[in-house]
């Protein structure tokens, strides 16, 4: 093919070489010794999970029943010999709260005010992003597109831009005497208030996500638009479909999966939304229209150190993410099987 | 049939239409931190006549950013040390001190470095689930594989308690350690590694080869492309990792992200300086995008599989 390009997608020899590994494990009989080997190998990452990875996500449970008092100073463990020392204290000084920190959730007007913040960003951003990452997707997938591979490396280069880097730019160019309302009075449109007004100051953190991550997910979406069985379409047509009709009852229920995995990986993406947010508002400017979840927990953390309340919080977000993964998972498997 | 061709060039126009416009908006933010990053602050931030058109004020930008106090962004030659020996270990001490590092070399040499151990525990820990049969194999895979769907840069406040206790506060280890042994990272390194032929790690071990030459003489070259595609992942994270080094690290540690950050919090914000800052980050990741761009592509498809 004249136009193949590094962006049609994975190369198809991996499949086929994974579903062969597939039929092929497990039915060899382990030789002697050889679990010892396993665990070698897999001893590095091992300690490293456990200690950085599990060990955290057990203690933000603990830590989310309890009041943070500071740091620990308590010996827990106190080796000393001629040749070493060591010294083990508590992580933290902690007095028991019970479930206080979960219910006072109830009354905290700002954590409702940044899940409310999270929520609209979300139900905004998510199908914006996602029906333009298709609609590009679809788009420089006709035969008829020329320099398809140029446009699809431009549209993908905002994976490049460094996330605080490309807040930042945002922040300039949506000021009120900045380049996008330069652009709209020029265009004889009024000016917006991009980042005073509660309601667009919402909107600039969706315009700039869905700038970022827009080429991202039409990636994915193009690769999954390869798997798509050719015929399907010439069967559609002689049927006498039309091109929104093949969109409609082809393209979109064989895409189903891939869409599903956008969607949820870009929800998810909303709820860790730390760095745009921080830059753009300063920190959820204004009266508090843009702090999302993740910001919010940082401040309670961080800035007022209730690290107790904050890994209530961490719980709560965590419970929410894994909901939507579960979802994504059922949903995606039915579909696959 | 002209009705037919009428129609079908109005959809093409559209779609031309469609694509340029997308292409446009990517574009136009991107060039336009380039062309600040050239022009005196008064020239872009004017509202009344707001240019496109490259100037020549880029290194007096740059040396107003290299010349703040707060902020190292470009490292700096740094003071020799007193030779003491001329030992090896003496000579790689002095040699680390010859240059005094910025945001911009802490954040290439972190990821860097992430990258790195990250791929070799990664690789490991994936031959040993693709090729080697062990008790309590299932439940420690599917133990880290749960830990997929959750966004571990939330474990910022149990991390931060742990690193101030093993006192790796302002330490590059500090965002380096938590997430070496990243879970996507294993699954995929596992799901690849088991298309390696049993017969083949067979016939090496009966030509005496041991099994770390296993791993690291057939297993890794054969895994090139995934590997390839695994690291533009493992880097892309840490390089915009933003919360957790702002936490940890102090002044003088900087990574790019809170360098900028830095910038932009300031009590007079010097919006030239941060133009030159955001062109100086984003120019290695564009330049690998363009020279990389399948495997980015491989990486952001591989980050994407589910099964």
């Amino acid at each position: 093919m004249a136009t193949h390009d590094s962006l049609s997608g994975p190369d198809p020899s991996i499949r086929d070489r994974l579903r062969f590994a597939r039929q092929s494990v497990s039915e060899r009989m382990p030789t002697p010794g050889e679990g010892i080997v396993g665990y070698m190998f897999l001893l590095p990452a091992f300690l490293l999970f456990g200690v950085f990875l599990a060990f955290p996500i057990l203690y933000t449970f603990y830590l989310s029943f309890f009041r943070f008092e500071g740091v620990g100073d308590g010996t827990l463990l106190w080796i000393d010999t001629e040749f070493f020392s060591y010294q083990l204290t508590n992580i933290a000084d902690l007095q028991f709260v019970g479930l206080q920190n979960y219910t006072s959730m109830f009354s905290d007007a700002l954590f409702h005010q940044a899940m409310f913040n999270t929520t609209f960003i979300l139900v905004v951003q998510v199908p914006l992003m996602v029906g333009l990452a298709l609609l590009f997707a679809v788009a420089l997938d006709a035969s008829f597109v020329k320099l398809r591979g140029v446009f699809r490396t431009v549209l993908a280069l905002p994976i490049s831009a460094n996330l605080v880097a490309y807040s930042t730019v945002f922040l300039l160019m949506m000021q009120d005497a900045g380049l996008v309302n330069y652009v709209l009075t020029s265009l004889g449109l009024p000016a917006i208030p991009w980042l005073t007004s509660s309601f667009w100051s919402r909107m600039t953190i969706v315009g700039a996500v869905t700038w970022r991550w827009t080429g991202y997910n039409m990636i994915i979406l193009l690769a999954g638009l390869q798997n798509v069985p050719k015929q399907l379409y010439e069967a559609a047509e002689i049927d006498g479909a039309n091109r929104i009709e093949k969109f409609r009852y082809v393209t979109i229920p064989q895409l189903r999966p891939v869409l599903l995995f956008v969607f949820v990986t870009s929800t998810i993406g909303t709820f860790k939304l730390f760095s745009e947010p921080v830059i753009i508002n300063g920190g959820g400017a204004p009266l508090d229209s843009t702090i999302t979840i993740v910001q919010y927990i940082y401040q309670t953390a961080f800035i007022d150190f209730r690290l107790g309340y904050a890994s209530a919080l961490t719980y709560v977000l965590i419970a929410i993410v894994s909901v939507l993964s579960a979802i994504q998972l059922n949903v995606g498997g039915e579909d696959s099987a | 049939m002209r009705e037919e061709t009428r129609r079908e060039a109005v959809w093409q126009f559209l779609t031309y239409g469609f694509i340029l416009l997308g292409a446009v908006v990517t574009l136009v933010p991107l060039y336009w931190i380039f062309v600040a990053s050239t022009l005196k602050e008064s020239e872009f931030l004017s509202s009344t006549d707001p240019t496109l058109i490259p100037g020549g004020n880029f290194f007096n930008n740059f040396q107003s950013l290299q010349a703040r106090d707060n902020v190292q962004f470009v490292g700096h030659v740094g003071e020799m040390t007193q030779y003491v020996d001329l030992g090896p270990f003496y000579f790689a001490y002095d040699f680390w001190n010859l240059w005094d590092m910025g945001a911009i070399e802490s954040s290439i040499f972190v990821a860097g470095v992430y990258t790195i151990l990250s791929l070799l525990l990664c690789s490991m820990a994936g031959f040993a689930f693709a090729k080697y049969e062990f008790r309590f194999k299932q439940p420690i895979f599917y133990a880290i594989l749960a830990t997929l769907i959750l966004p571990i840069q939330l474990l910022v406040i149990p991390l931060f308690l742990l690193m101030s206790q093993i006192g790796l506060t302002n330490s590059y280890w500090a965002i380096i350690l938590p997430w070496l042994a990243n879970p996507l990272g294993i699954f995929l390194m596992r799901q690849n590694m088991r298309s390696i032929p049993d017969a083949l790690l067979e016939s090496a071990r009966m030509d005496g080869a041991t099994e770390f030459q296993l791993y690291y003489k057939i297993a890794l070259p054969t895994m090139k492309s995934s590997l390839a595609a695994l690291s533009i992942i493992l880097f892309l994270f840490q390089w915009n990792l933003f919360l957790f080094p702002l936490v940890i690290l102090d002044q003088g540690k900087y990574t790019i992200p809170v360098a900028i950050n830095q910038l932009v919090g300031a009590q007079r914000v010097y919006y030239d300086q941060i133009m030159v800052a955001a062109t100086l980050s984003i120019i290695p990741i564009f330049v690998l995008f363009l020279f990389l761009q399948k495997q980015f592509v491989s990486g952001i498809l591989a980050g994407s599989v589910k099964e």
